[in-house]
């Protein structure tokens, strides 16, 4: 019963780590290169909100928007500014400099907010129970959240104008250009998409954990365990494998201590790579 | 600010780091492997010295090996160990290239560094392993800091020499070609995959050494001192001195280092100031990461000078 009900949890753990994955993998498949930032993103996104809620007095859902519509600019604005102009220097010297980017965004916000733990203003969360098994209501919104999030992503990847010049951009910039997608646009909204969505993690991230300053390092490293186990610039492998790891995680904690969990998540990693060395959605020349 | 201190902890910190990253050098700049999670290695050295050197457990200590050995024998264990960990952890990644081969390596550090925090039979958890053997004493009239400061600047030499000795060498010109075109150096008979395994082995060796004198530095080996933000500034250190440059390398180091020390010597008033000025320090050091990145300043400046000679 016990396993059962760490079974629950991890299906929650693993819809949050499908919606901080998501935009991590969305900029590596459209902009080419791992992103480091993301994870402080979903920082900046946690720490607005809470200083809006419980500073300003805002009720939680506006507050939320605005932190998700902030963090949207502030992901555009750091990609104009700074990775925009060493594109042509490949993959590997933007996956650097992301590393400076989560350094400066992450001392400014230890700088601006002070250690200590913080939690946002809301009640309690709810607790239901059906056959033995107990969910708590914040559970609920993460796991509707995911899937609201993954079937409208696909929606608007696969319907609109916009998606369908993203998913063209990804493929093949020049030939996407030549047929009239304009692609600095397109990758304005590539940015606001991804930071969007970073932004509502790291909404979920205030609403499920006490905020520290360096909890949003923390999740980086889950969220490259779940990109490369989907396979990088993969997205539908993602909900795949952010299932697989948030279950591995918690479900584990069954058997070992819970300190152990980021371990879990990468011995995941490690054996899915020894035997498919491009992650779960990857071909063999990818 | 007591200026002679600092000059001493930059120079043997400066030493220490300097030896990281040259072997990081060596794999990014000549193997092209991009290793984020040079930390591990760094803590396996500093972790088997102090393990080698303590005395068996007693009282509160949860460890369960201190083998007590004279710390010569347990600096040649950790560069051993080191060696040992490169081959275990290198077998599976180095068949990855470019950005999988990085995340790995990351992933492999951050996996070694969560065992060290929860296996207390290692080395206590958390706590750490406190009062490592330092094995110089004053000498003579000369006190024990410089005299360890010296000893740091000495590993830092050799490691350089050997090094310089080694890509002079036809095998690192092998290494070169490989790195520009692998698929003519495939061709000129260049086993190039087992070259680049070779790469990674040899680079891991000095990085264990380090380890093992950063441990007799600090007297400690606490999982708190190796985080990734390790692995992030010897890559700073390394694209601030210029890739492939050695004394770029060597030069940038000191200089991060120097930069942090003045920050940390720094006299504040209030906690609230230092906490402040560490996360200055923090924005301070990714803008210069980024600044470096972008304009690459030393490359310019080595390009210049070699076309006006």
């Amino acid at each position: 019963m016990l396993l059962l009900q760490f079974f629950v949890s991890g299906v929650a753990t693993g819809c949050f780590l499908i919606l901080a994955t998501i935009g991590f993998s969305l900029t590596r498949r459209v902009e080419g290169f791992l992103n480091i930032a993301h994870a402080e993103l979903l920082g900046v996104s946690a720490f607005t909100t809470w200083w809006l809620n419980s500073h300003h007095g805002w009720h939680v859902l506006a507050a939320a928007v605005a932190a998700i519509a902030f963090t949207a600019l502030v992901g555009l604005g750091i990609a104009r500014v700074v990775y925009d102009p060493i594109r042509h220097r490949g993959p590997a010297v933007l996956l650097i400099t992301s590393t400076g980017v989560a350094f400066v965004i992450g001392g400014a916000l230890h700088g601006l907010i002070g250690t200590g733990i913080r939690t946002l203003d809301i009640g309690l969360a709810h607790r239901y129970e059906a056959f033995g098994l107990r969910v708590t209501s914040h559970q609920l919104i993460v796991v509707g959240l995911a899937a609201a999030v993954s079937v409208s992503l696909a929606l608007f990847l696969n319907r609109t104008r916009t998606g369908l010049a993203i998913r063209a951009m990804a493929v093949n910039p020049e030939l996407a250009a030549s047929r009239g997608v304009n692609l600095s646009a397109t990758s304005r909204a590539t940015w606001l998409l991804s930071s969007g969505l970073a932004g509502l993690a790291g909404v979920m991230l205030a609403v499920l954990a006490t905020l520290t300053t360096d909890l949003a390092f923390a999740q980086i490293l889950q969220i490259l365990a779940v990109a490369i186990l989907a396979g990088l610039g993969s997205l539908y492998a993602v909900i795949l494998s952010g299932l697989l790891v948030g279950v591995a995680m918690d479900v584990s904690a069954y058997w070992i201590p819970a300190g152990y969990r980021p371990l879990v998540a990468f011995a995941v990693v490690i054996v899915v790579l020894l035997f498919r060395p491009a992650g779960l959605a990857g071909t063999r020349d990818a | 600010m007591n200026w002679p201190q600092l000059l001493v902890t930059v120079l043997t910190l400066g030493s220490i780091f300097g030896v990281v990253t040259l072997s990081l050098n060596l794999q990014y700049a000549r193997g092209g492997m991009i290793n984020f999670g040079i930390v591990a290695y760094f803590a396996v050295g500093a972790y088997t010295y102090a393990i080698f050197t303590q005395p068996p457990p007693q009282g509160l200590d949860q460890y369960k090996f201190g083998f007590g050995w004279p710390w010569w024998t347990a600096v040649i264990v950790a560069g051993l160990a080191a060696l040992v960990f490169a081959a275990v952890t290198g077998w599976p990644t180095l068949r990855l290239r470019g950005e999988y081969l990085a995340l790995t390596t990351f992933a492999f550090a951050e996996v070694f560094h969560s065992l060290l925090l929860n296996e207390r039979r290692i080395g206590n958890g958390t706590v750490g392993l406190a009062r490592v053997e330092r094995p110089f004493g004053d000498w003579g009239p000369i006190e024990e800091k410089y005299v360890f400061a010296g000893a740091a600047a000495l590993l830092l030499v050799a490691t350089l020499l050997v090094f310089r000795r080694l890509l002079v060498s036809p095998y690192g010109r092998a290494l070169d070609a490989i790195r520009d075109d692998e698929t003519a150096a495939l061709a000129a008979g260049k086993p190039a995959q087992k070259m680049r395994r070779q790469v990674f082995l040899i680079s891991a060796v000095p990085v264990g050494f380090a380890g093992a004198v950063y441990a007799m530095f600090t007297t400690l080996a606490q999982p708190s001192l190796f985080t990734a933000e390790v692995t992030f500034i010897v890559w700073i250190a390394l694209v601030l001195g210029g890739e492939r440059s050695v004394y770029g390398v060597v030069l940038g180091t000191a200089g991060l280092v120097f930069f942090e020390e003045i920050v940390r010597a720094w006299p504040f008033e209030t906690v609230r100031s230092a906490q402040i000025a560490a996360s200055v320090e923090h924005v301070v050091t990714g803008l210069v990461f980024i600044a470096v990145l972008r304009y690459q300043p030393f490359q310019a400046a080595a390009t210049r000078l070699k076309v006006s000679k």
